[in-house]
């Protein structure tokens, strides 16, 4: 048992040895509290200078924790509204959708910047969308707990707005030729605002009369009808069961 | 009788040659040798078997696992095990569970303004952790969810990976598994507070919610005392105490819904 023994050792340290690379990403992570803070505050202010290229902090801890935060502002709107996920988990789904907008669309937009000769690193489009998901957590955070159409709407175009003008005037004063900031931006902005509304429609079907039943009188109507016939069914047995058990 | 001797004599002396690094656990690769070494004859000297006969004790001592710096040989006889084997040691400090490095690092947990001793999280203890989440599932089941068992132990699972690769990024020196799983599953406990009054009362609406707020709150502030005073990372706390509230976050939403 010996030799198992250090064959296994052996096999162990081999997959050590492939997790040692994670070191290339450690001065990623090198940051103090203060810097993460100001870049996220700096993440909603659009800079006005773009006629030289504009310094893009090549950090991955704040990107990391914001699409982190996304996924539980997601579970948490996903919960609150009882979605039903058919295919799938609900912490599945939200860990894909944000992570794969995180990746495959920095992954996207460096392809793009390539092809259209702009000045920046993978790393660094990665910090950019990442400190960019600021706006889409605020939004979402304030407009899954406080449910009207219009409130989403304001936020989505000012608060969103923001973040993604401060993203394309960064890559906008790292690129030359009109054609190419043109075809960059405009992919960023739609991509990026599109993403919010995804967002915020997919995630958060309201039922109409369990919120009534659950949180009292006091939420305002809705219009919108449950799609879902067996999840209202099963949400009505649900709640009359524990109205009768809490009677008893 | 002259078998058993010799497999006295095989006994000892395997033990001597091949469980030097073994430590603590050499009892029971003891037994295997023991089956494996039935046949050989008896070549070593007896009295030589003799002189080695202490050795045993020491390289069978538990160093490893609990961190008591008086227990020897000597300590060991005064044990008295009336059946047979008398350096077998007790049973809880053979698998390292020692109730009063438990009870200490539960203290520390429950009172987040006290400064953690950095040492204490050096032994590797997951004991404590067990017994939390076990205790979180059995409340959850008190509060008349589905079973959850599985759902507490596939997000500390993937929580503790994730902060592992988190803190050796983020630290120059590195930790281990066995560190993160512990300091996360002791930080643990005030969630089972947090699940046990979900038995007394419904944590849907603004009470419950501010209640489950402060609980994550309470949780990421011990576990990131416990980090940044056993890895030396002042100044980032913050930094540290993020994930942990995002992780807790997620046992909470487990709770509350």
């Amino acid at each position: 048992s010996s030799q198992m023994w250090q064959v296994g050792k052996r096999q162990a340290s081999r997959a050590f040895s492939l997790y040692a690379n994670i070191d290339i990403l450690r001065p990623y992570f090198d940051v103090e509290p203060v810097q993460v803070r100001a870049r996220l505050l700096e993440s909603m202010i659009p800079v006005k200078m773009i006629n030289f290229p504009q310094k893009i902090a090549g950090e991955l801890y704040g990107p990391l924790m914001l699409v982190f935060t996304l996924v539980a502002i997601l579970l948490h709107g996903m919960k609150t509204s009882d979605t039903i996920i058919r295919e799938g988990t609900l912490m599945g789904t939200a860990i894909g959708t944000c992570f794969g907008y995180w990746l495959g669309v920095s992954s996207f937009m460096y392809f793009l910047a390539y092809l259209c000769n702009a000045q920046i690193t993978m790393v660094q489009m990665l910090s950019l969308l990442g400190y960019g998901l600021f706006g889409h957590c605020i939004t979402l955070f304030v407009t899954y707990n406080i449910h009207f159409h219009s409130l989403f709407y304001i936020f989505w175009l000012v608060v969103g707005g923001l973040s993604t003008l401060r993203m394309v005037a960064v890559l906008v004063s790292r690129t030359v030729g009109h054609t190419q900031r043109l075809i960059l931006c405009g992919t960023l902005a739609a991509l990026h605002m599109l993403f919010l509304l995804y967002l915020h429609f997919a995630y958060h079907k309201v039922v109409e009369g369990i919120l009534d039943t659950l949180e009292g009188p006091n939420m305002p109507p809705f219009q919108r009808v449950a799609r879902d016939i067996p999840v209202v069914s099963n949400a009505v047995l649900n709640t009359t069961a524990k109205a009768i058990a809490l009677t008893l | 009788m002259s078998n058993f001797e010799q497999f006295h004599f095989d006994f000892y002396q395997s033990n001597t040659i091949d469980d030097q690094e073994e430590g603590c656990n050499s009892y029971g690769s003891n037994e295997n040798f023991y089956g494996s070494r039935k046949n050989q004859s008896g070549d070593q000297a007896p009295d030589g078997a003799f002189a080695l006969s202490d050795r045993p004790l020491s390289s069978q001592s538990y160093t490893g696992q609990i961190l008591q710096p008086t227990c020897g040989p000597s300590t060991l006889s005064n044990l008295g095990y009336a059946d047979g084997f008398d350096e077998e040691p007790p049973l809880l400090e053979e698998l390292g569970i020692n109730f009063e490095h438990i009870w200490q690092k539960t203290l520390t947990v429950l009172n987040p303004m006290k400064p953690a001793d950095g040492s204490i999280m050096n032994e590797t203890d997951l004991t404590g952790p067990m017994v939390f989440c076990l205790a979180l599932g059995a409340t959850l089941l008190l509060v008349g969810r589905k079973v959850h068992f599985g759902y507490v132990y596939g997000i500390s699972a993937i929580g503790c990976l994730a902060m592992h690769a988190l803190l050796n990024l983020m630290s120059v020196a590195g930790v281990s598994h066995g560190c993160v799983a512990s300091v996360l599953g002791y930080c643990l406990l005030p969630m089972v507070i947090l699940s046990s009054s979900a038995v007394v009362f419904s944590l849907r609406g603004i009470p419950g919610t501010l209640l489950a707020l402060l609980i994550i709150g309470w949780c990421s502030l011990s576990a990131s005392k416990i980090f940044t005073s056993a890895l030396a990372m002042e100044g980032q706390q913050l930094l540290i105490a993020y994930p942990c509230a995002l992780l807790y976050g997620l046992f909470a939403l487990l709770t509350v819904f």
